[in-house]
């Protein structure tokens, strides 16, 4: 009986809050429909964005509302109001979800007072009812739990009601492809600069400084011997330097041990060379066809930074990195039992993770509670 | 000395067959390709083999696979693997088998003739050639306990001993006497708790034990 009239009191407060949301719907539309006739009038057309991004921000309320009632999370999609006045005022009417907004707006003025109504008025025959059901004949509550339902009844027409149409969902789908796919080719760019620079300065000079001491080599060979061999000596060197030079690039472009023994093969290498006790299991990644290089590179990337950073920062050590293959994906774990409280900034390469992982699509789930264990989960869409 | 080369660009194939056999070797045989390796050493039986990692057909580590092979049917067999790039992994699996008769080099070693030259004969004759590079990659990793305690010198001694030199040339690179390396290399052993070795390929094994613990 305790335990049933509590519930219906978070339910009521929940119903309160509704109506609470419902009253600033009212207000709401008053005021868009001012923001209307004066945007008709030209003069008020700057307050019409205005109005329609707090109509956004109560919708936003209400969603989190109806999610922390139900445990379900409620999704948002909206087209960004940037650019100039006009092209604002033109996205905020075009915007499908402005029309749901509106929609939602007058639903909730009815029915979030109408079910904190039904709610008081069932209060009192309720607890009548049902102290006599409970205390007397020691049944279960019948009334009591209704003033839940109604609250889930009210939750759930907002889920339905503000939950983003398909075609909202997709708009926000293409504009977060267009950010990483932009954000894919500004990496591709900054590679293709590095690696040439890594050329120009490196294997370059060093082919050149090692011609220019061939060539005095060869002057000086016939009436200075000693000084034409020093020369070569030189040369030698240079041309050692430049091969070093060349592997160091060719192991930024593409890790030679992922061609030679596939993405397993080189974290099981990276492994026993990353001065931790770590556990790899690959499960089914061995098995049938490879995955896309670029995938591969990516996923190589993520195991390497995240076991250089167990070993530097989180003083674990032992180590296990887990590699998956579902249909469409590629998951990657890496779990360290160290100190955890890995954060994004201060330079722990969890940035270069996220933009190497965004620029194919994937997701990456960071869980680092102070006190560990840290655990890196990556996901990464690709074609089996 | 007999050497079946394989070696599938030919640059560099041609390199090979003209350095080795201007330095009085037999190339009794050529290889190209991964598939060809084995049944040319089970063959010729050469007196050590010089294999490059990256061979077609699949132009990934074809040729240390036919070295391990090799060395599983010819245990006997010296093999001497070059490769453009060096992997730990690679060496540790060599080296799996035992230290003795197995060299793994860059390919940019070449260049230094009589330092190849050398690493050669000393894989022929059973010894071990670990490329430098290995080596401090072992060696930077366990820079933790122990190996902290050696002096500078020590730890050069260390990594030449793990390349798989013996006293003479240790004494020579470092233009010391043998009896000081031999002093050295006492020094190493204690700091590091293994049990006093000679020169030969079980001090190499031990030492190499020692950093890939």
């Amino acid at each position: 009986m305790r335990a049933a009239v509590r519930e219906a009191g978070r339910a009521t407060v929940h119903l309160l809050t509704g109506a609470g949301v419902a009253l600033l719907c009212h207000l709401m539309l008053g005021f868009l429909m001012v923001t209307a006739v004066l945007t008709a009038a030209v003069f008020g057309a700057a307050v019409l964005p205005e109005a329609v991004l707090t109509l956004r921000r109560l919708a936003g309320l209400e969603r989190r509302r109806a999610a922390a009632w139900s445990g379900q999370p409620v999704p948002e999609a909206y087209e960004p109001l940037t650019g100039t006045l006009r092209e604002r005022i033109r996205t905020a009417v075009h915007d499908p979800g402005s029309k749901r907004d509106l929609i939602w707006g007058g639903a909730q003025l009815l029915y979030g007072m109408v079910l904190l109504y039904a709610a008081l008025i069932l209060w009192g025959p309720a607890l009548l009812v049902d102290g006599f059901w409970c205390g007397l004949a020691g049944r279960r509550p019948v009334l009591l739990p209704l003033i839940g339902r109604l609250a889930d009844v009210g939750a759930g027409w907002s889920r339905t009601l503000l939950l983003p149409s398909p075609e909202a969902r997709l708009a926000e789908r293409i504009e977060q492809l267009t950010v990483t796919r932009a954000d894919a080719v500004a990496a591709h760019g900054a590679e293709l600069r590095r690696i040439e620079r890594d050329l120009h300065d490196g294997a370059q000079a060093h082919l050149v400084a090692l011609s220019m001491r061939l060539g005095l080599a060869r002057r000086a060979y016939g009436k200075d011997p000693e000084t034409a061999l020093r020369l070569l000596d030189q040369a030698q060197d240079q041309a050692e330097s430049a091969l070093t030079e060349l592997r160091h690039v060719v192991r930024g472009i593409h890790p030679p041990i992922l061609t030679d023994r596939g993405l397993a093969g080189a974290v099981r290498a990276l492994a026993a060379s990353s001065g931790l006790d770590v556990a790899v299991e690959t499960g089914g990644a061995e098995d049938g066809p490879r995955a896309p290089a670029a995938v591969e590179a990516a996923a190589y990337f993520v195991v390497a930074e995240t076991l250089t950073n167990a070993a530097k920062h989180s003083g674990a050590r032992r180590a296990a990195v887990e590699l998956g293959r579902a249909p469409g994906r590629l998951r990657i774990a890496v779990r360290d039992e160290g100190c955890g409280g890995a954060e994004e900034g201060r330079g722990s390469g969890l940035l270069g993770i996220r933009r190497r992982v965004a620029a194919l699509d994937g997701t990456v789930t960071v869980a680092s509670p102070a006190g560990g264990p840290t655990v890196i989960e990556v996901e990464l869409p690709c074609a089996w | 000395m007999r050497v079946v080369i394989a070696e599938d660009n030919a640059l560099l194939r041609e390199g090979l067959i003209l350095l080795l056999t201007s330095a009085g070797h037999e190339v009794a045989g050529v290889a190209a390709t991964g598939p060809e390796v084995l049944p040319l050493l089970l063959e010729h039986r050469p007196d050590v083999a010089v294999l490059d990692v990256r061979m077609p057909p699949g132009f990934r580590d074809e040729g240390l696979r036919a070295a391990l092979a090799a060395r599983k049917e010819l245990p006997e067999l010296p093999v001497l693997v070059l490769s453009q790039y060096v992997e730990e992994t690679y060496a540790a699996e060599l080296l799996g088998g035992g230290a003795q008769g197995v060299g793994y080099l860059l390919k940019d070693r070449i260049g230094r003739v009589d330092e190849f030259l050398d690493a050669l004969d000393r894989v022929a004759a059973g010894g071990t050639a670990l490329d430098p590079e290995v080596v401090t990659e072992l060696m930077s990793r366990r820079l933790d306990d122990p190996l902290r305690a050696l002096t500078p010198r020590e730890r050069e001694v260390l990594g030449l001993m793990a390349q798989g030199h013996g006293n003479a040339t240790i004494a020579e690179s470092l233009v010391v006497t043998e009896r000081s390396v031999h002093k050295h290399i006492g020094n190493v052993f204690a700091k590091l708790g293994l049990p006093p070795s000679d020169s030969g390929h079980r001090r190499v094994l031990a030492v190499l034990a020692y950093l890939n613990a």
